[in-house]
């Protein structure tokens, strides 16, 4: 517990730490100049953990989500979580708005793990990421990895550090990978993929959700002929002359191939080009319905950058077009914006799945048969579920920190025998609603932002006054809670062997089943009354059992996104 | 200062190949934003950046492609060579398996690309990391004359990024023997103003270029 408190310590006092640490290992490696875009020399680390603006972290460029309405989203995602199965296959539209809206931050890598079907591999192929992990590797694909391991992110304070925790997992999983699949080997592009992973997952996680998405999301991508990728290059540029024909027409007169400017978009996810807020909202959609949503990324993107005559009149010529593409104007990039547009773009996998067949037949006329046979496409995370059905237990969550004790909370009776309780019930998780009252460790060892726990946990009204006071300070609160956990977490078990088991199956009492701190454990027991207490609150109550029944659209359609809902699933 | 007008300088596309991790980037870091970072991101596909030159009273625009140096990424480079007039094929002195592949990447550079007048495009070696004090490779100067005249390289330098070492000498070397070539081409083919090739350096195409 100490431990954990000390974690959370110094992820607090982040940008401290995160400067002595980085000018320990490597004294070059915060050099004044940068080639990154937007650098500057501020070495202020953003709440996603760049240092110094590098990823063009900007007040304008991501969207506060209110911390009622987070906490809220967590309740839901919580619920969906225990339920996947469930919401899944009977609630899908409403797990993908939820993904539109954005993952709250602290769940983000358990969701996308679970989006993903990385979560059912692990636990199919159990123990096969420890084998993997301990065979020594093709020496020449290990040395192309080595290469690349400090060239990833190297301004986010996980990746910043020579030979640190982020580089040596970076490793790990692209090595493990490529013994995983030694025909396919090691692509450059898989880095950054298993990068923006690895800042939400622990290792072996990061690992499956690589597997998926360089296997079902994107296969071929990442393959020796990198053909894939060609190929989605020529859907893209056809799906340009169908929804904005001016910027097609700009392309074509100016002969931009479309590996020329999509190649990074697609391989890396959008992850190197965009402001991180974007990143993740785009991650959020892309695991949840798939390659379309990198379609209508770029779609955006290009219409945005070229969809007018005036653009294309100051545009002349491939570099001015190319530079362009290359300097995308921020507002364009604007998370809302950006998530806005990507729902509009009238592109659906059908559309997809269409001209691929055109592109490939076009290909097969012109250069002959692909070398690489790839498995075919799946188009997000139900289709992905559909073609690997997963037991109950592979669903299973299974704690990623386990707490061996909390705190004395400010119940310590009732809150122990809550403890107690849950973790007997681990087998049966469909009960999990029953155990939201665990307390979390986090905020209780005099955790000033506790009570914003609150409204998920009714049992606490004697500390309810508590909560008043503490909600103006909403703003100093977002960056602890919010982007530093889930970034923090999964380095946690990895650094701090001593209070946190990764995944053990033997359940400890006491467990902590919620990885995160400040996040509810989970649903609200039944019956419990809206939070009415609660003026900011005007979402739906949170989730119980019988939410799957109960939960109408138009609850939730108070939340800040809720212009989206209205138009969101026509082109879904 | 950052000025911009109707530029009637002529561009060159000059492509910078080489394998993974013998510092393309860095090189062109140093060349174009005379900066140099560890931190730096790994090339994925192609990247851009254009140097502005005065040349014998006259600006010359380079636009130097900065590409992937893995192996698979190779089979995009047909797209990439493309329009190129000029190459930098550079090895890292500290990897023998770099200098190695020197050859495979002129041989793909030949195999895709060539000027009108069937020659090879001006292609100069670089001998980056020079900085490394661990440059056996290149300590017989006679042997690497020999060896780019018998590959087809106009020439070679030592260089280090790091260090600022004859990287802006390598390229006005690698100008000047665009600019003897383009002579030669333009001699041996009439102008032709629907050409590619001569489209991006035909004045009042483009709009605006840099120059700091």
């Amino acid at each position: 517990m100490a431990k954990i408190e000390n974690g959370r310590k110094s992820a607090d006092s982040r940008s401290i730490r995160t400067i002595s640490s980085s000018h320990m290992d490597d004294e070059s490696s915060l050099g004044s100049d940068s080639e990154i875009n937007g650098f500057t020399n501020d070495r202020h680390t953003d709440k996603y953990g760049f240092i110094g603006g590098a990823q063009q972290y900007s007040e304008e460029s991501a969207q506060d989500v209110p911390p009622e309405v987070l906490r809220q989203r967590e309740v839901k995602w919580l619920d969906m979580l225990s339920n996947w199965d469930k919401w899944m296959v009977k609630r899908h539209k409403k797990v993908r708005l939820r993904c539109q809206k954005g993952i709250p931050p602290s769940l983000r890598g358990r969701a996308w793990l679970y989006l993903s079907g990385g979560k059912v591999k692990r636990e199919q192929n159990q123990g096969k990421f420890e084998e993997l992990d301990s065979q020594a590797g093709d020496p020449k694909e290990l040395d192309g990895i080595e290469k690349d391991l400090h060239r990833q992110f190297p301004f986010h304070e996980m990746f910043v550090s020579r030979g640190g925790h982020g580089q040596q997992d970076l490793f790990r999983v692209l090595k493990a990978y490529t013994l995983y699949r030694p025909e396919e080997g090691y692509c450059q592009a898989q880095a950054p993929i298993a990068a923006v992973l690895l800042m939400h997952m622990p290792a072996e996680d990061a690992f499956w959700g690589l597997v998926q998405i360089c296997e079902k999301y994107l296969p071929g991508y990442y393959s020796a002929g990198l053909e894939a990728i060609q190929l989605d290059g020529e859907i893209l540029n056809a799906l340009t002359r169908r929804v904005s024909p001016l910027v097609y027409r700009h392309l074509e007169k100016h002969k931009m191939e479309p590996i020329l400017y999509m190649t990074e978009w697609f391989m890396c996810a959008f992850s190197r080009t965009l402001p991180w807020a974007s990143v993740l909202r785009v991650w959020d959609m892309f695991l949840c319905d798939g390659v379309k949503i990198i379609f209508r990324v770029g779609l955006v993107l290009l219409k945005c950058m070229l969809g007018t005559r005036e653009k294309l009149k100051a545009c002349q010529g491939q570099y001015e077009t190319m530079e362009l593409l290359r300097t995308i104007e921020p507002r364009y990039m604007q998370e809302g914006f950006l998530v806005r547009e990507v729902l509009e773009v009238p592109v659906s996998e059908r559309d997809i799945e269409r001209e691929h067949h055109v592109q490939l037949k076009r290909w097969r006329k012109n250069r002959g048969e692909l070398h690489c046979k790839s498995p075919p496409r799946m188009h997000g995370a139900r289709a992905i579920m559909a073609s690997e059905p997963p037991s109950r237990q592979d669903l299973r969550q299974n704690p990623t920190i386990i707490v061996e004790s909390p705190l004395p909370p400010p119940h310590p009776t009732a809150q122990l025998m809550k403890g107690e309780k849950k973790s007997k019930k681990k087998g049966s998780m469909k009960k999990a609603p029953s155990v939201m009252e665990i307390p979390n460790p986090y905020p209780l060892a005099g955790d000033p932002h506790l009570p914003l726990r609150e409204p998920q946990l009714p049992l606490r009204e004697p500390q309810l006054p508590l909560r008043e006071p503490q909600l103006p300070l909403r703003e100093p609160q977002l960056p602890l809670r919010e982007p530093q956990l889930p970034l923090r977490e999964p380095q946690l078990p990895l650094r701090d062997p001593m209070p946190t088991l990764r995944d053990s199956t033997v359940q400890q009492p006491l467990v902590n089943d919620t990885p995160l701190p400040n996040t509810p454990e989970d649903s609200p027991p039944p019956h419990q009354p809206p939070l009415n207490d609660q003026p900011p609150l005007n979402d739906q109550p949170p989730l119980n059992d019988q939410s799957l029944l109960t939960v109408s659209p138009l609850q939730e359609s108070t939340q800040s996104l809720s212009s989206i809902e209205a138009d969101q699933d026509t082109y879904l | 200062m950052i000025m911009m007008w109707f530029c009637l300088c002529p561009l060159f596309q000059v492509l910078v190949i080489g394998d993974l991790g013998v510092g393309k980037t860095s090189i062109i870091k140093r060349y174009v934003h005379q900066t140099y970072s560890t931190n730096y991101r790994a090339t994925i596909g192609v990247d851009f950046a254009l140097k502005v030159l005065n040349w014998d009273s006259e600006t010359v625009r380079l636009q130097l492609w900065d590409i992937a140096g893995q192996e698979r990424f190779g089979n995009m480079t047909r797209v990439y060579y493309r329009e190129a007039m000029g190459a930098f094929i550079v090895f890292d002195v500290t990897r023998p398996t770099t200098f190695e592949a020197i050859t495979k990447w002129k041989e793909d550079l030949d195999s895709k690309l060539m000027l009108t007048n069937r020659e090879s495009i001006a292609t100069v070696l670089l001998a980056n990391k020079c900085d490394q004090g661990r440059e056996v490779l290149t300590n017989n100067g006679v042997k690497m004359d020999q060896f780019c005249k018998d590959n087809g390289f106009v020439g070679w330098f030592k260089t280090s990024a790091k260090e600022n070492t004859n990287i802006s000498e390598a390229a006005n070397f690698l100008v000047k023997h665009i600019m003897a070539t383009e002579n030669d081409f333009l001699k041996s083919v009439v102008p032709d103003t629907i050409s590619p090739k001569l489209n991006d350096s035909q004045p009042g195409t483009c709009s605006a270029c840099y120059k700091s």
